[in-house]
This record gives structure tokens, sequence and C-alpha cells, in this order.
């Protein structure tokens, strides 16, 4: 009686499914476009893609997918086909595209007849294998703007820039760019004949022309010709207020700009000494079929329309793409905007950015080699070299499939305990008895049960189940404890080496006990100090103090990243302005773990002021006058009752705040970004880069994930311990 | 002899003989005066106390007592210093302690809920204070040891609070205002969270510690046996004022307004309001309610004017059954008997419309009281208590 209604409505839902999979069946004229653009882009590929359906009677579902999700959106969506027909994409990740199955041949849309249409550089980037998989749609790559009213003679060559350092006022930068980025130093390295990957997907930023590249640019730093650590905001900044004659950036800062300046774009320039022109890494977005939409001849026929002359022209005037049409560019209308003509142009000398995964593994150790040149900490062939060994290292191939048997044994010898455990716990006398009488509470608690089960303790079980595996996605392979075995061995490297986990773990436990102990103090005091009875305005001040909680942390972090900015942040300012000289706080290791340690503090006191606000109203107010009368001053109270009575309470918050501190992602990441040279990476940051900047080792980082928890429970347990017993006291 | 009927005998003489017989320490205090004057204590825009003035005489037990929220705590705590005066001076010893804060003026206090430190051992709760003083360890030793024995403390001294019963937790609080031989002691309610027994028990052993150390003390209690047996002198407090104050058997026997006379004694006092007439022999008799009481002409003397308009009061206990031909002062028509063995109360009228009158019975009467039964009661004329109607005061103390 009670199963008919659940039973009936299975029936029926089973029925409406199969009739909706049925009309899904006949209505075929019908796709899905998955894409990630936004504004006039995205207006303009709503209008390519009507002109499309009135002219072909077909549906198409466009749907915007968040950049951040994209590439895992496809990944879980595509393989079990509910993906797209037709996704919209850089050409950056092909490679990834490709060794999942994600993209099928476009040949289709794309025929040899139709290459010459499209620009030579987009269509070779869309190329792999001898098989064109994509139809170019429009091409993305570094330019140089330059600010007209500052410059009157026409740039061709990089000392020309070099030179207006003499023209300029000492306000002004004649060169501005992140030039710390790799991607934005790639230009030079073409220039000096280098390059980042190998075609062998090897670490080529090494060699005489790297060094030459990379010791340039320092030179140019320190001629004053490109200001100190410039970020992407601050470039923009900068020239938006004339005080950068030329910059260099991408098309997207096209978007940013209003009139504020008289500008013009054109490519990057030759650097004379070596005769070379800098070519910039050239992203190509594109449109790709899925395998599923391979077998939809409307699917191959929009990735087609969309490449056309007429959407290309379309794309052009409302997206204001650089499109890789080629007859979009005869089109006067088209020709009139002379900056996407000028990124046109510099798309043309433009180097396809390698499609290899391993690439993503070369930024930070690069990243990591530039900054430390223009820190003046290394000569450029150390540092390279340095860099060289750190991508070999992480990109080291794993370690033949050993035997699964430790693994399997000691998954067995769990299940063996948990069995016998469970049988014991079965034949004690009474339990049946036990069962059968609480077996209306579990009705109760199931669904919570079941929940826990799924959100909590089954990811929990996969990420370990993870940590056995190592390589790439798409090539994982079994290496059972191989991965603890390389971590805990420090990778056969000196067990407090750069990078190695002991290392790592002794800066995180530096920074969970400076923090810790900052947050308790500050909270305490101010707790305190908000208790006290003839304090004024109370109510404001209190959320005055907690609104650095209130606000959410990365938007703290980004904010205090900009104070701690060494030339233009406010921290270096008030340094100054107290006669102070000026830190560049991300180059040592000391100033970068205060920086983060101070961002931190800002996020962390308010809760533990919180807690000791609660915890003080539960300290009763009699003892306190017992002692006063007893004779103790302000500070023997606080001493030796307060203090004793408010330890106890706090310290669950104390573990709580550690556990987050341990694990504080946001500050370390944001902030520091691990600067310098990874010093002030925690555990969880390393662990974030071997699962997103090294090629998608997520067995390695799930090892490392799986080592902080048990480093945590451990602790928990022996700290869990202390606070039971302290509170059995006074309880 | 038991104590308790000692200390409501008893009044100070007594106090100070105990105080030879037991030798005390050399450190022990020489015996302090504390006065208040003039005091005067608001919260907000309330004004609690409205002008109090207060002499503890050197080595006397003050108890302070008035109905809740007339501001006997607050007194307290002006006395300690945990609260300031807005007006009026505060002396201790001799010693202007008006905006001194606590730790100046050398006094111990036991609060109501004890506030014992959750946290300390029992020795720790004792040795807290003396230990701020930086007192040398043998010496807080030694105390410790004086105060566990006189308190029967030895075998707790390793619990914490927590692990104590209620009259545990008293006495240890007692115990630390004892360690720590101060020169005033103060008490708030101390024995308000105790069931009745025990109530009982504590109360003879504070006045026993008053006798042996002789210290200057103030008691706050809203309990009268409390009040009665440990006082030597009675201050009672109402209405931000102190309304009267002496030896508790002087305020029981001759209240000075109608407030302390139903506020002491238990149960209360019959009041009635009536006229007085003149009888014939010079006598007057005050009628009302029902009764007609014959006054102590002595005791009024000239307040006593025919046809004035009085309240006229006497105690449960003061009204005896009436002989057979004497003529009653009033006829109680009983309504419910009490009875508690050897004595009962009988709750009635002596008029319909009357105040409810209220008789203790003794023996034989006890015993044969019924509801509904009819009681003839005489009042002796020493008991009669006659007050002004309008100021509440009594007519002998205009
Ligand atoms: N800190 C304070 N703030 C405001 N009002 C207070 C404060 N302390 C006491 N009062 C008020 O002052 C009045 C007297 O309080 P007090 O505690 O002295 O009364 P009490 O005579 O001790 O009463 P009880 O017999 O109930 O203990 C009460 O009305 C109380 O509400
Ligand atoms: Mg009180």
């Amino acid at each position: 009686m009670t199963l008919r209604r659940p039973l009936l409505v299975l029936v029926a839902l089973v029925l409406a499914l199969a009739a909706f999979a049925c009309g899904g069946a006949t209505s075929a004229r019908r796709i899905t476009v998955w894409h990630a653009y936004r504004g006039d882009e995205e207006r303009a590929l709503k209008e390519v893609a009507a002109r499309y359906e009135v002219e072909r009677g077909v549906k198409v579902t466009l749907l915007s997918v968040p950049f951040d999700a994209y590439l895992s959106k496809l990944q879980a969506a595509v393989p079990r086909g509910n993906g797209p027909d037709v996704f919209i994409d850089a050409h950056g990740r092909l490679g990834t595209f490709t060794k999942e199955g994600l993209v099928a041949d476009a040949s289709g849309a794309i025929g040899e007849a139709d290459v010459a249409r499209f620009d030579e550089t987009s269509v070779r980037a869309l190329t792999q294998d001898g098989k064109r998989w994509g139809v170019p749609l429009a091409t993305k790559c570094l330019a140089l703007f330059v600010n007209t009213r500052l410059v009157t003679s026409e740039i061709a060559t990089l000392e020309d820039v070099q030179k207006l350092r003499a023209t300029l006022p000492a306000s002004a930068v004649p060169l501005a760019y992140e030039a710390h980025t790799t991607y934005y130093h790639v230009p030079f390295l073409h220039a000096f004949g280098a390059e980042l990957l190998g075609s062998a997907g090897d670490f080529a930023m090494v060699g005489r022309g790297a060094e030459d590249s990379v010791a340039l640019v320092r030179d140019l730093t320190k001629d004053h010709v490109v200001p100190d650590e410039p970020s992407g905001a601050l470039v923009k900044q900068l020239f938006v207020q004339g005080q950068a004659a030329v910059v260099i950036s991408g098309p997207w800062l096209l978007s940013e700009l209003r009139d504020e300046v008289p500008f013009k774009v054109q490519p990057l320039p030759t650097v004379a000494k070596t005769g070379k022109k800098m070519r910039p890494y050239l992203t190509v977005e594109a449109a790709f079929v899925t395998p599923d939409g391979a077998g939809k001849p409307d699917a191959v026929g929009f990735a087609r329309w969309l490449g056309d002359d007429a959407s290309a022209r379309t794309r052009a005037l409302v997206g204001k793409q650089v499109v890789a049409t080629k007859s979009a560019w005869a089109d006067p209308e088209v020709a009139r905007s002379s900056a996407l003509a000028a990124f046109h142009a510099a798309a043309a000398d433009a180097v396809p950015t390698p499609t290899s995964t391993r690439l993503q593994a070369t930024w930070v150790p690069a990243d990591q080699a530039i900054k430390k040149v223009l820190r003046g900490e290394a000569e450029p062939k150390a540092a390279l070299d340095e860099a060289k060994a750190r991508f070999d290292d992480v990109m080291r191939p794993p370690p033949p499939s050993p035997s699964p048997a430790p693994v399997m044994l000691l998954a067995g010898g769990a299940l063996l305990a948990l069995a016998y455990f469970g049988v014991r716990r079965a034949r004690a006398p009474g339990f049946r008895a036990e069962l059968t009488r609480s077996l209306p509470v579990y009705r109760y608690v199931i669904h919570a049960v079941v929940t826990v089960c799924v959100l909590v303790v089954l990811p929990l079980v996969a990420g370990a189940a993870t940590s056995f595996f190592a390589g790439g996605r798409g090539e994982t392979r079994f290496v059972g404890f191989e991965n603890y075995a390389q971590i805990l061995t420090a990778r056969g490297g000196a067990l407090l080496g750069h990078g190695s986990f002991y290392l790592t773990l002794l800066v995180t436990i530096l920074w969970t006990v400076l923090n810790v102990a900052a947050h308790v103090g500050i909270g305490l005091a101010l707790g305190l100090a908000l208790a006290r009875p003839w304090l004024r305005l109370k109510a404001v001040w209190r959320v005055l103090l907690i609104l650095p909680w209130a606000v959410p942390s990365y938007v703290t972090a980004v904010a205090w990243k900009g104070m701690f900015h060494r030339q233009f942040g406010a921290m270096n300012a008030i340094l100054t302005a107290v006669g102070a000289p000026p830190v560049s706080w991300f180059s040592h290791f000391s100033t970068a773990f205060t920086a983060n340690l101070l961002t931190n503090v800002w996020l962390g006191f308010p809760f533990m002021m919180v807690v000791t606000l609660g915890a003080l109203t539960s300290i009763p107010k009699d003892v306190l006058e017992a002692a006063e009368v007893d004779g103790a001053t302000r500070w023997q109270r606080f001493r030796h009752v307060t203090a004793p009575l408010l330890l106890p309470q706090l310290l669950p918050s104390i573990m709580l705040g550690s556990v987050w501190t341990f694990n504080m992602f946001n500050v370390v990441f944001l902030v520091s970004g691990g600067e310098p040279d990874g010093t002030t990476d925690i555990l969880v940051s390393e662990a974030y880069r071997w699962a997103f900047t090294r090629d998608s080792q997520y067995g390695y980082a799930a090892a490392y994930a799986v080592l902080i928890f048990l480093l945590l429970f451990v602790a928990t347990r022996l700290l869990g311990a202390r606070v039971d017993r302290a509170k059995a006291k006074v309880a | 002899m038991s104590a308790m009927t000692e200390a409501a005998e008893e009044r100070e003489p007594r106090a100070k003989a105990s105080v030879e017989e037991t030798p005390l320490p050399a450190s022990a205090p020489r015996p302090i005066r504390c006065a208040a004057r003039g005091v005067k204590k608001a919260f907000g825009k309330t004004q609690i106390l409205k002008g109090v003035d207060l002499e503890i005489a050197e080595g006397s037990f003050a108890v302070l007592v008035g109905p809740s929220g007339c501001g006997k705590s607050t007194l307290l705590r002006l006395v300690a210093g945990l609260e300031e005066a807005d007006e009026g001076k505060l002396e201790i010893a001799g010693r202007d302690v008006t905006r001194a804060p606590p730790r100046d003026r050398d006094i111990a206090m036991v609060f109501q809920s004890y506030a014992l430190y959750p946290h300390l051992s029992v020795r720790d709760n004792l040795a807290f204070g003396l230990r701020l003083k930086k007192t040398p360890q043998a010496e807080i030793d030694k105390r410790i040891d004086e105060a566990s024995q006189m308190l029967g403390l030895g075998h707790l001294l390793d619990r914490l609070p927590k692990q104590l019963s209620g009259g545990q937790r008293q006495r240890v609080a007692m115990g630390r205002a004892i360690v720590r031989r101060p020169n005033l002691f103060l008490f708030d309610e101390p024995l308000s969270n105790l069931d009745a027994a025990l109530r009982a028990e504590v109360r003879v052993e504070i006045r026993r510690m008053h006798e042996r150390l002789g210290a200057t003390t103030l008691y706050v209690t809203h309990d009268q046996v409390e009040a009665m047996t440990l006082a030597d002198t009675l201050w009672v407090l109402n209405g931000g004022l102190v309304e009267q104050k002496g030896a508790p058997l002087d305020v029981y026997a001759r209240p000075r307004t109608k407030f302390v006379a139903t506020f002491l004694g238990s149960p209360q006092m019959n009041l009635a309001e009536g006229k007085l007439q003149k009888a014939s022999g010079g006598g007057f008799v005050a009628e009302g309610g029902g009764m007609a009481l014959e006054v102590d002409v002595e005791r009024f003397g000239a307040a006593l004017e025919d046809g004035r308009e009085v309240a006229l009061g006497v105690r449960p206990h003061d009204l005896r059954v009436a002989q057979p031909g004497e003529s009653p002062s009033l006829e109680l028509r009983v309504e419910i008997v009490e009875a508690l063995g050897f004595e009962a109360y009988a709750y009635g009228w002596a008029k319909a419309s009357g105040p409810r009158v209220i008789v203790r019975l003794e023996a034989e009467h006890a015993r044969r009281a019924r509801p509904g039964d009819v009681i003839p009661l005489v009042a002796p004329p020493e008991h009669v208590h006659l007050f002004c109607q309008k100021s509440g005061v009594a007519l002998d103390a205009e």
C-alpha cells in the first residue's frame, strides 16, 4: 500500500523520459552550441546563429558556459553524449581535446578548398597529425599600444622604445608590460631565436638566446625603461594615465580603453640586435565539432557557417573580433578599425601557442626564473637551468606500475578488520533485540547518513583512491604507494630542498602557528576591549571589527596584494611617508611571508574576537568580583581568572582556526602566490600546483591531500584530547 | 545551651567574651568600625539608595534586612568597593574609603552564589587572596589549615568546586574570607541557596565564627530568622532609607513603623484600621476589624486621643484564648487551622468584612480547634501596637 505511490511516480517518470527521448530523436534538426563569450562577442554569435536558423530551419541552442568551468564541463559531458554538438574554444586545449576524444576531425567543415579562405597561421594552429580539427574564427595575440601623444616617431625596433627614455619625463615609462610573466616574455624569446616549449615537449627556454632575452629585460628594468613588477591592472592604469608611452597587451585592453589617450596599435617591434621580430604566442578561437556533432550535418554545417564570409563580417563588426576569415578584411567597414587591423597584422607573424598539455607546466618555473633574474638574485643562465631542472623534475614520467599487492593488502586488511568487528558486534548478546528496537530511529537518520556519504565520504574515498595513480588525465596509471614514496623522500632530492614536502611542511607549520597566535592575541585583546562596560558605540565598533570577516577572503586578498606592490602599494607609501625605505615585498621570503601573514591576520582576527566575546559572557561576573575583593588588580584578574576560564572555551575555535589556516589557500595563492620562488607556498597551494599547473598530476596532488588530511587528523585528535581534559576541569 | 538560643539571647558582651576565651594569632585584625554617611546611589534614573546612614561598632555583627529590591546588596557592594557611591561617604577603620578600590579596603565578602574560582581547587581558592598579597607559603599553609579545621574542609582541599555540594561550597566561600583575616566581613545572603536544615546549621556556624574571630561583620539577608538570631544590631532598610535600627528583640517588640511591624515576625502581625475610644476608668480601647483592644496608656501617653483614627496591631503569638468569664477582645471565627504538633495557627475573621486575623494556639486549644469554631481571644494591652493611619509611624515613636 505504501509502496504503490512511489511506484506509480516511477513508472510515470520512465514513460515521460521515453517520450522525451523519442521526441528528441524525431526532431533531429536541433543542435546545441557551447561558448564562453560575453558582451559584444556573444551578441555577434547570436546574430550569426539566428541567421543560420532562418536559412537552414535548424534550431540552434546557444549555451554560455562560464570560462572557469568550461574544460571540466566538456570533459564531463562529451564522453557521456550529453555535451554540445559544436563548441567554441581556444586552440591551446586542442592537445587535451584530441587526447581525450572530445573533438572530431573537422575536415567536413573546413575542407581542403577552404584552407585558403583563412589566415594561414590560424589554420596551422588547428592542424595536428595532418588533420584539421576546427574552423578558425578569431585570433588573439599581443601587440604594441602606442600613446601617440607621447610618441611621435615611428617605433620599428625595441631599441626605438628604449630611446624614448631620454625624451620622456621621469614620471613616465617608455614601456609597460607584465615583464615577470612568461606569456609576455615569449615574444622576447622568439626575437632571440629561442622558444619556451621544444618540439619534444621539453623545457626549451635555456641556452644562449633565452639567457640573452632575459638579460635584456633585466637591463630594461634596470634602466627604468620598464617599471617594477607591473600587474595587468597597473599596465592599463599607466597607459590610461599617460604614464606609459608604449604598452604590450592584447585585444582585451581595447575594450577597456575609452578615449583617455590617443593611441594606435601596431605589431610588436623587431629587436635590432638580433634582427628578429618579437613574435608573440597566438591563440586561435575555433569552432570544434564533437564526435556526436560530427554525425549531424546540421552541426558540421554550423561550424562551417561560423567561419563563412558573412558571419565573419558580423563577428568583426558586432563582436569586434580579429576574425581569421580573410575576406572580412577586404570589407571597407571592417578595415576602418585600424586597431583590429593591426591585431590582424600582428597575428600573421605570431606563433601559434603549442597545443601540448606540457606547456602548462612551463609557466611556473619560467616565471620564477624571470623573477629571480629581474630581482638580481641570479644570473640568467643559472636561473634558467634551475627552471629546466624543476620542469624536468615535476614532469618526470611516472614509475612503472608496481604490483598492486601492497595497496590491495592494506585495503583487504582494513576490510577484514571491519568485517571482524562487524561480526563481533553482531554476535554480541542482545544485538538483534537492540537492532529491532532502534530500527525506527534509523529511519530518521538514514537521509542524513546517505547525504553525508554521498557528499563527504565518497569524495574523500575517491580522492584517496586517486592518490594511487599517476600521470595526467587520459593516461593515468596505477602506481601504488609510489606518489607517497616520492613525496616523503622529497623526490630523491635534499630533504629540505626547494619545494620538498618537508620544507613546505615547515613553512606551513610556521604559517599556522604565527597566524593563530596573532588571531588569538588580537581577537582576545579586542574581545576584552569590546566587553568593557564603559565603551561607547559598542555596536558600531563590533560591526566595524567584524567587517574584514564579512568580505569574501579572495576580495580581501587581492586588495592586500595591491597594497604590497613595490612601486604603487599603500604599504610602501606609508613606509616612505615615515622615512623608511620602500620594501620589495615579494622578493624575500621574510617579507613575502609577512605580507601573507598580515593579510591572513586581518582576515582571521574577527572570528577569534567574536568567539572571545561569546566566551567572556560565560565567565560569571561575581567570580571576577570575588577576585577584585580578594585584592586582585585588573591584570591579575585577567591572568588568574579570566584567562584560565577563557582558554578551554577558546581551544575548539583555536583548533578550527588552525585547520583553516593550515589550508588557507586563498591568501597564499592570491597574495604572494608562492613568491619568491615558491618558498612561501604551503602544503595546499603546493598540492594545487601539482593538480593544475603541472600537467594535471591529480594523483600526486591527491597524495598531498591525503597527507594533509592525515596530519590534521592526528593533530586535531591530540589537541582534542587536551580540550576535553581542560573542559572537564571547569565545566 | 545551643548556639542559636545563645545568639538570640545574648548580644555584644558575649561576642567579646568569646574573643578573649580563644586566643587568636597575633596577626588577627583589631576590630574596626565601619560607617556609611548619607550614601546615595542611583542606577540610571532609578534612585536606589536615598541617603543611608549606617554605623557598625567595633567587632559587632550588623544585619541588614529589607524587602527584595530595596538596595541591600547595593549598599553592601558600595561598602565592598564594587560600586561607587554617587554621594555620601564610606569609612572603614576611620579611613575615608569612598573612592578606594576593593583591594585597599581590607575586606572579605561571601557572595550569595559563593563565586568560587571554578578552575582552582579548594586549597587554591583559599590561597588566592593570600598569594596575591605575596604571603609566605608557610603562612598560607597555616591559615588554610586553621580555616579548614574550623569549617571542616580538611578532606575537600584537593577537590574542584564543581565536585562539592552546596553546603560545602558555602563553607569554602566562608573559608576564603576567613583566611584573609580582613578588617570587615561582608555577607550577601550567604545561606539563601541552601535547604532549610543546612541553613540552620550554617547559621550557627557563622555566629560561632564571628564569636571566635570577633571581626566586624555586615550581613545582608531577607530571612528573618537569620536576622533575629545573628544580629547584634538590626538595620531595616526600606525604600532606600533606614527605617529602623536597634537590637533585634527591641525592633521586634517596638516596631517603629507599620512596615517594620509586618516585615518582622512570622506569621505577620494582625493589623486593622480603627478608632481610639476612651473607656471608663481613663483607659483607651482601639476598635476596628471586629476587635476591641485595650491599649497601654503608659506606652502611648499623650498620643492617645478620643476618636483618633489608628491602625491597631497585635501579633498572632500575643493573642491568648479568653478564660471562662473573661471578656474577650475579639471573637475569631476560624476558617482554617494549620496544626504543627504542639501548636497551631488558626486563620479567620473577627468580623465578616474585616481583615484576616491569625492566632497561635497552644496545647489543648491547638488540638481542639476546628474550622467553624468561634474562639474568644484576649490581647494583653502591653502587646497592642498602634500606628498613625496616615504616616504608618507608631504612636509612641511620633
Ligand atoms: N547594576 C545595576 N544596574 C541597574 N539596576 C540595578 C543594578 N544593580 C541593582 N539594580 C537595581 O537596584 C535595585 C536594588 O537592587 P539590590 O540588588 O540592591 O536589591 P536587594 O535589596 O539586594 O534585593 P534582593 O533581596 O532581591 O537581593 C533593584 O531594583 C535592582 O534591579
Ligand atoms: Mg541582594
